[in-house]
């Protein structure tokens, strides 16, 4: 059982978000759902494939189980982002998960396009929020199989 | 037709008057009995008979003159053979009388007899055959004399040999006596034989020279006849050509020219110097409808009731200076109504220049007459509307020479009309333009139809002071006997080109101007989400850990900015969803209402669910459209026909008719709370709202979103309702491609 809970709460979450409430947010959504997780935070593009790369002062950080990317980011929008994971042969394989506040269809379709693994477009009350995020750590941390850092 | 008419009319005035016409034919018949056949074909009988005479008596002649030789012939050669014979018999006569000397036998004495006998039998035969002629006869009866002697010297010879024995006999014989008597007969006989010879020849020579003239004038007598019965036939031959020719004339004239005349369609009648009709054709009946018999002696002026062009006075002067006359007439029938005529005078004079007849013809001309003056007044309504034209309008012939132009054409280009008159065209046209023109034209007289000029290019004219106007062309061909005329209808467009360009520029501007409003619709209510949704989160998070551990006052504070906060929330999002309706309209393609209509109930299946609605509909029909945007409406009506609802349970029925050729009327009908007609248009503007917060839920955004969408599809929406009686929400939408 220890190596069981040790084994979840070494969860390794990237949040890509700008807005600091929404990272804050995040955060007590998942205090909220009693889940133990190591949330990371990349605020923009380049934060982020650096930390995935372990580029610069990322040198130590651990590969994310899951992405949680906004779209609306400063410098790289997010399916740029999206876009430039899902080409990195080492990257791809981390579930992506948009979670947004656009409900357009067109960033819907685009993003799927893009393999992203889903779409969630963030509730606008709170309630709603808490209910999203405890489902991301239902479904995505303890239903899914997720691959391991192996080299193919 | 008019050479016919001349033909006649110089037929009618060469007969002048009927009565003219029968002095013709009788000179006519006299001449036939005067005919130069009678006595001609009698001559030549006379001829003829004479010849046949001639050659009649001629050959009789020959014929008795051809008899009378042969029988003379015969005659000859009769007296010749008697004479002949004559000879041998007293040659025989002596030769037997010698034998009898020599033997005294009496047997030979026989011949001796016979001789005598037949002597004396040819002798005699002699003479009657040579009764006509004298010198013959005179020869005769020393013959006669001569040939008794012998017989009496024989007698006497064969006396003596009987009695005195031979020598007394041969001593007879030998005296000579008998010798020489011989030969007296034997001359004799010769010249007598010469002498019928001679006859012989000369008649040979009479006979022949009878059959040759008989021959000849048989020839002659023949050939003569033959050719007087040749000139005899020809003569007859041409004078029944003659009679033919004549006879042809006869008809024309007696019983013809009246029938002929009879024949035309034109009036024809004469008139004495009286003006009284002595004369009235079949077409004068037709044409006045006065019959012959009726107008016999009237005055033809006063029957017709002629309206001159000219004094009468006049008119007759110039008939009796030039012996015709040509006009128009305007005459009266019999009935009444009046016509006009091309009327033809021709007058007949006597011997002292006097008019004795005059001949009048006359054409009905009323429907040409009323023809020409359509014409004419169709003429002056087109130079009317050429010169009212709002267009220039320049005719060209086909060596592009201008040959009429308008008023407006000079106000256009600001030439004077001579100015333009038999110019070539060019000078209406821009320089730049010339070298393409006669390019362009031939190409329009290779095909000449009415078409616009220069289909999509920029056309321009060149005015007299140089300056250029925009031009839209209209040419259209005309075919004239020598040629095409073309007429170009010139339309100065300078204004239209304004206004085209304004409008453009106008459209572009609102176009823009709706996309920003788009952009800052979705940007103002996108944007304004996110900071908005802070609050709201963080105003709610407060709530949740802090209520009922700080005051009451506080309470009530977050209570009020967590509301304020959704509100504005459910604002933001309906503004949204407004700015996008319409503008994301996929291509348009055949759209199922039912389906559609089923979508949206679907959607709204909890709500029926939970208000106990009944949703009824009729089948609706396939139309060209946007399908998702079809649900929306679908599903905003029905959806506030249950929300808007009466005491009842809500009923609801989707039905839909045909409006139109293209067309149909949606109509979604409700049991509902029903509207007061004056808020007819207000709950279609956005955010409009007929009652309360607390009453129904909602920022008034449904039937604006709604309004939208049918405009943008190419319909319209509207209410028919009356308070709780329920309400009709009705939208037009064209049954295909609308968008």
């Amino acid at each position: 059982m220890e190596s069981v809970e040790t084994h979840i709460a070494a969860f390794e979450v990237l949040l890509v978000e700008d807005s600091p409430g929404d990272v804050r947010l995040t955060l007590e959504a998942f205090k909220d759902a009693k889940v133990h997780i190591n949330l990371h935070v990349a605020s923009d593009g380049e934060e982020a494939m650096a930390f995935l790369r372990r580029e610069g002062k990322n040198l130590n950080v651990p590969r994310p189980d899951l992405i949680l990317l906004d779209l609306n980011l400063p410098k790289m929008s997010g399916q740029e982002i999206l876009e430039e994971i899902k080409k990195d042969p080492i990257l791809k394989s981390i579930p992506i998960v948009i979670l947004t506040t656009s409900t357009s269809d067109e960033d819907v379709l685009r993003s799927y396009l893009l393999h992203a693994n889903c779409y969630i477009t963030k509730p606008v009350d709170l309630a709603g929020f808490l209910k999203v995020v405890r489902s991301i750590d239902d479904f995505w941390l303890s239903v899914v199989k997720l691959p391991s850092e192996v080299k193919l | 037709m008019s050479v016919v008419q001349n033909g006649l009319f110089s037929l009618c005035t060469s007969l002048r008057t009927e009565g003219q016409l029968r002095r013709t034919l009788k000179n006519f018949d006299k001449e036939k009995t005067k005919s130069p056949t009678g006595w001609k074909i009698q001559l030549a009988f006379g001829f003829a008979i004479l010849i046949l005479l001639i050659v009649g008596a001629s050959s009789n002649r020959s014929m008795v003159v051809s008899n009378e030789s042969a029988l003379r012939v015969r005659h000859t050669h009769q007296v010749l053979g008697n004479l002949q014979n004559l000879l041998l018999a007293m040659e025989t006569f002596e030769s037997s009388y010698r034998g009898f000397v020599l033997t005294g036998n009496e047997s030979d004495l026989k011949s001796y007899r016979a001789n005598i006998l037949s002597s004396e039998q040819h002798e005699a035969a002699v003479r009657s055959l040579t009764v006509d002629n004298p010198a013959q006869q005179g020869r005769l009866p020393a013959l006669e004399t001569l040939i008794s002697q012998k017989i009496q010297f024989g007698e006497m010879v064969v006396d003596l040999r009987r009695t005195k024995g031979f020598e007394a006999a041969a001593d007879a014989i030998r005296i000579g006596q008998g010798k020489r008597s011989m030969d007296d007969i034997d001359r004799i006989i010769h010249e007598l034989q010469e002498e019928e010879r001679r006859l012989l020849t000369l008649r040979d020579a009479d006979a022949n020279r009878h059959l040759s003239q008989t021959k000849m004038i048989l020839i002659l007598g023949t050939t003569l006849g033959l050719l007087i019965a040749f000139a005899a036939a020809w003569s007859v031959h041409r004078d029944n050509s003659r009679r033919g020719v004549a006879e042809e004339a006869l008809l024309e004239s007696e019983q013809g020219a009246a029938v002929i005349l009879d024949l035309t369609h034109d009036a024809i009648f004469v008139r004495n110097p009286k003006n009284e009709i002595v004369f009235w054709n079949k077409g004068a009946e037709a044409l006045y409808g006065w019959s012959k018999n009726e107008v016999s002696g009237r005055t033809t002026h006063d029957l017709l009731n002629t309206v001159f062009p000219a004094p009468l006075a006049e008119i007759e002067a110039e008939v009796f200076r030039t012996g015709c006359w040509e006009g128009e007439l305007t005459h009266q029938r019999r009935d009444g109504t009046s016509l006009i005529v091309l009327s033809r005078w021709a007058v007949q004079k006597d011997g002292s220049g006097n008019p004795v007849a005059t001949l009048e013809s006359n054409r009905d001309i009323t429907q040409h007459k009323t023809a020409e003056a359509h014409l004419i007044r169709m003429e002056a309504r087109y130079r009317g509307l050429l010169e009212a034209a709002p267009d220039a309008i320049v005719i060209v012939n086909q060596s592009a020479e201008i040959v009429l132009v308008n008023a407006q054409t000079e106000k256009l280009f600001g030439y004077r009309r001579d100015e333009l008159l038999n110019k070539a065209i060019e000078i209406l046209i821009p320089r730049r333009f010339l070298n393409e023109h006669p390019g362009h034209r031939n190409e329009f007289l290779g095909h000449p139809q009415v078409r616009a000029m220069g289909q999509g290019m920029d056309l321009f004219g060149l005015r007299k002071d140089g300056s250029e106007f925009p031009a839209e062309i209209m040419l259209s061909p005309s075919g004239i006997a020598d040629g095409i005329l073309i007429t170009a209808a010139i339309r100065d467009i300078t204004a239209r080109k304004r206004a085209e360009e304004h409008l453009v520029k106008a459209a572009d501007e609102l176009k823009r101007s709706n996309i920003e409003l788009q952009q800052f619709g979705y940007v103002a209510s996108h944007d304004l989400q996110e900071p908005l949704r802070m609050v709201a989160s963080y105003t709610q998070l407060l709530a949740k850990r802090y209520k009922g551990r700080l005051d009451s006052d506080a309470d009530e504070f977050i209570d009020y900015a967590v509301d304020g906060c959704s509100r504005m929330q459910r604002l933001l999002q309906d503004l949204l969803a407004y700015s996008r309706s319409g503008t994301d309209v996929t291509a348009p393609r055949e759209v199922s209402c039912e389906t559609a209509l089923k979508e949206a109930l679907a959607n709204l299946r909890v709500t029926i669910a939970e208000s106990g609605a009944v949703v009824t509909h009729d089948p609706l029909p396939a139309i060209v459209s946007d399908d998702s945007q079809l649900v929306l409406v679908f599903q905003n009506l029905v959806g506030n026909a249950i929300k808007y609802r009466g005491a009842e349970a809500p009923r609801v029925h989707v039905s839909a008719t045909k409006n139109g050729r293209n067309a149909w009327t949606f109509s979604v009908r409700d049991n509902g709370m029903g509207i007061d007609a004056r808020y007819f248009e207000r709950i279609f503007v956005l955010f409009q709202r007929l009652h309360g917060r607390n009453e129904f839920k909602g920022t008034g955004i449904g039937l604006a979103i709604c309004k939208k969408i049918v405009e943008r599809l190419g319909g319209r929406i509207w209410v028919e309702s009356q308070p709780q009686k329920g309400s009709t929400f009705c939208f037009s939408l064209p049954e295909s491609g609308g968008v």
